[in-house]
């Protein structure tokens, strides 16, 4: 078989694993070819506006499983490739002097046995960096399953390691992925969680949930994100929403992927990471699923509107947090600013603080931006409903200059 | 002399002497420009001689701090039409505000070099990953680009880091300038002092550059097509250079 069609096949296989970011190493490499970036780096974008960043293919598409969501499962009758570790190292380089990738994402069917997969997996990174002297950024799955042994070495030759979770719930994984056991990718977390260093897994350890292809709320799948945060100190949980692949009687029959609703939950997910939320805060066993309309920080600012407006002259960092439209980069900005001088809205504009959302919410010098008879629930989320629809625009503000 | 158009020597050291001369001397300009503009009727254009101080750019670090400074050199870099009076009045409240300068945003010269600024970062963050080499025939690879703002000595560092190992070169089409890497520092020259031995292509280029198109068209998944998404990213600025994009332009 060419290298050309390898490569189409390995990676058609594996394009469907959401996470492509090569962030969070400090790894150092003083020879050889290649570094990484803490910020990471998007090489380009794919026709689903999706960040490329890493080479992301299989070993191979050969498996023993037959997980019911999965091309590769057993039961397809799909073209079969397996890539040697010299036809992997040979592209990675080639495509990383040219500045096409920031790194490699190696993922692998199951051949054999877990332990047999790992350890082509092993072979082929040792290769890479031990010869090829590669220093540039390596994704790879650890095989569920596998020896603690294998799994050291593994950790020892990337920046990340993932495995992945795949469904929120037993039940789901028993219905779609008979031959998988959550016990045995909890036993991988673990022993990350437990080894990570400088020098072991130093990007850290992520993992995926499929959504859609089974019944679990939305609920559920935070509830599950909250606790591999928690437990196993996670860099990142990625969402990613069923396409269907495999016509079975236990799939669901979508016409689309649900990709609003994966937004939905990357944003509740930001929510818990960086905003102090809690999953009660935005789901609850009444409410068990994210509101498509809006966004869930406005949607929880609409079921706490007594704690609103809140004024950004005065509110705590915390609090201002919890304004819809107000981000992180933005608060810190208001928090600096209004130290050193009297804070307006058109201020607030100038900071680059965006007021689509915010000012809805928000009090300014005790000004409401609006009339403050239009603070009412209804017309709020009417208008925020609104707003979702309206493509945010970037704004270049024309140079007024100086002699106003 | 008050409110004439001043030129100077296209290098951030003589902007920096001259805006420190204009505030010396409470000197309020109208325009202040590089060699290279071409006056109308209007501009009372004054050329000063000044004498150039080498301590200007420390006094300046002193005077708003290493941080601001680097914004002020980053709006230097951009080709924003006015840059030169923005830098003139954040210098001007600079010595109110001093090392707190950068925090008065109700100031349209701090949110302008706060917004030019980020603007210039972004572009170079943005070519990071969007730099495309090819390996030429003498295993030199080459790059071209075309920026908006002057950012190729901003990029340099990043794969003199990177590509330490081979012998580069970035070319900045639009000015006419190129960053060369020696495997061990990489130089800024003028098109007019360099020329390229040879642009012929080694051997294997033509069939990476199959397999990264082939991985590129893999990648993308139908079912989550979103032109708006990809061109928010990636606008067609960039695609000129991108191999990948061929196809699509
Ligand atoms: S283990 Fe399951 S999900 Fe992984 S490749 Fe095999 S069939 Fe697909």
């Amino acid at each position: 078989m060419e290298l050309k069609e390898k490569l189409q096949i390995l990676a058609d296989s594996a394009k469907y694993d959401a996470s492509c970011s090569s962030s969070g190493s400090h790894r150092k490499t003083t020879h050889g070819i290649g570094n990484v970036a803490v910020s990471g780096i998007c090489h380009s974008f794919s026709s689903d506006g999706r960040c490329i960043s890493l080479l992301k293919i299989l070993l191979t598409n050969c498996c023993i499983f037959d997980c019911k969501y999965c091309l590769n499962r057993k039961n397809n009758t799909i073209k079969r490739a397996i890539f040697t570790p010299e036809e992997i190292c040979e592209v990675t380089i080639n495509f990383y002097r040219r500045n096409y990738i920031e790194g490699l994402f190696l993922s692998s069917g199951i051949v054999k046995s877990p332990d047999y997969t790992m350890e082509l997996l092993i072979e082929t990174l040792r290769l890479l960096r031990k010869k090829y002297h590669f220093g540039g950024y390596i994704h790879a799955k650890a095989i569920p399953g596998a020896s603690e042994k294998l799994l050291k070495e593994l950790g020892s030759l990337v920046d990340r390691l993932s495995a992945n979770i795949e469904l929120p719930t037993e039940n789901g994984l028993k219905l779609l992925a008979p031959n998988k056991d959550s016990s045995k990718v909890h036993k991988i977390m673990q022993y990350v969680k437990t080894n990570q260093n400088n020098q072991y897994v130093p990007a850290g350890q992520s993992t995926q949930m499929i959504i859609g292809a089974t019944k679990e709320s939305d609920l559920e799948i935070m509830e599950k994100s909250s606790h591999l945060y928690d437990t196993y100190h996670l860099k990142r949980v990625f969402y990613s929403a069923y396409i269907p692949v495999n016509k079975d009687s236990l799939l669901p029959s979508l016409e689309k992927p649900p990709l609003k609703r994966e937004n939905r939950l990357y944003q509740a997910d930001f929510l818990l990471r960086f905003y102090h939320f809690k999953v009660k805060d935005l789901l609850n066993p009444d409410n068990p699923n994210f509101n498509i309309l809006v966004d869930p920080k406005a949607d929880w600012a609409l079921r706490h509107l007594d704690e609103f407006p809140k004024e950004v002259t005065t509110s705590s960092y915390h609090d201002l947090l919890k304004i819809p439209g107000i981000g992180v980069k933005s608060a810190k900005r208001i928090i600096y600013s209004r130290r050193v001088f009297k804070l307006c809205f058109d201020d607030l504009k100038k900071m680059g603080v965006v007021l689509k959302r915010a000012k809805y919410f928000i009090t300014c010098g005790g000004k409401y931006f609006l009339d403050s008879s239009l603070f009412k629930k209804e017309f709020i989320e009417k208008n925020l409903v609104l707003e979702e629809f309206i493509p945010e625009k970037k704004e270049f503000e024309q140079l007024r200059l100086f002699n106003e | 002399m008050n409110n004439g158009c001043f030129i100077y020597e296209d290098t951030f050291l003589s902007l920096l002497n001259l805006i420190h001369y204009l505030l010396k001397n409470a000197i309020k300009p109208d325009k202040i420009k590089n060699t290279s503009y071409s006056p109308n009727l209007f501009d009372e254009v004054v050329h000063l001689t000044i004498l150039e101080e080498k301590e200007i750019f420390n006094k300046v670090i002193q005077l708003i701090g290493s941080y601001a400074t680097r914004a002020l050199y980053y709006v230097f870099l951009s080709n924003e039409e006015n840059k030169e009076l923005i830098l003139y009045y954040l210098l001007l409240n600079g010595q109110k505000y001093k090392d707190k300068i950068l925090f008065h945003r109700h100031l349209r010269c701090v949110s302008e070099t706060i917004r030019i600024s980020n603007y210039v970062i972004h572009e170079v963050h943005k070519y990071k990953g969007f730099v495309r080499f090819q390996e030429l025939e003498n295993h030199i690879l080459y790059a071209e680009v075309e920026p908006v703002n002057d950012v190729l000595e901003l990029i340099a560092p990043h794969f003199k880091k990177r590509l330490k190992n081979d012998y580069w070169i970035i070319k900045d089409v639009r000015r006419n300038r190129l960053s060369l890497y020696d495997k061990k520092n990489y130089y800024l020259v003028s098109g007019h002092e360099f020329s390229l031995e040879t642009t012929l292509k080694s051997h294997e280029e033509q069939k990476v550059e199959e397999l990264w198109k082939a991985f590129y068209k893999t990648i993308g998944i139908q079912e989550r097509k979103n032109e708006r998404c990809r061109m928010n990213f990636m606008p067609k600025k960039y695609w000129k250079y991108m191999l990948e994009m061929e196809d699509e332009l």
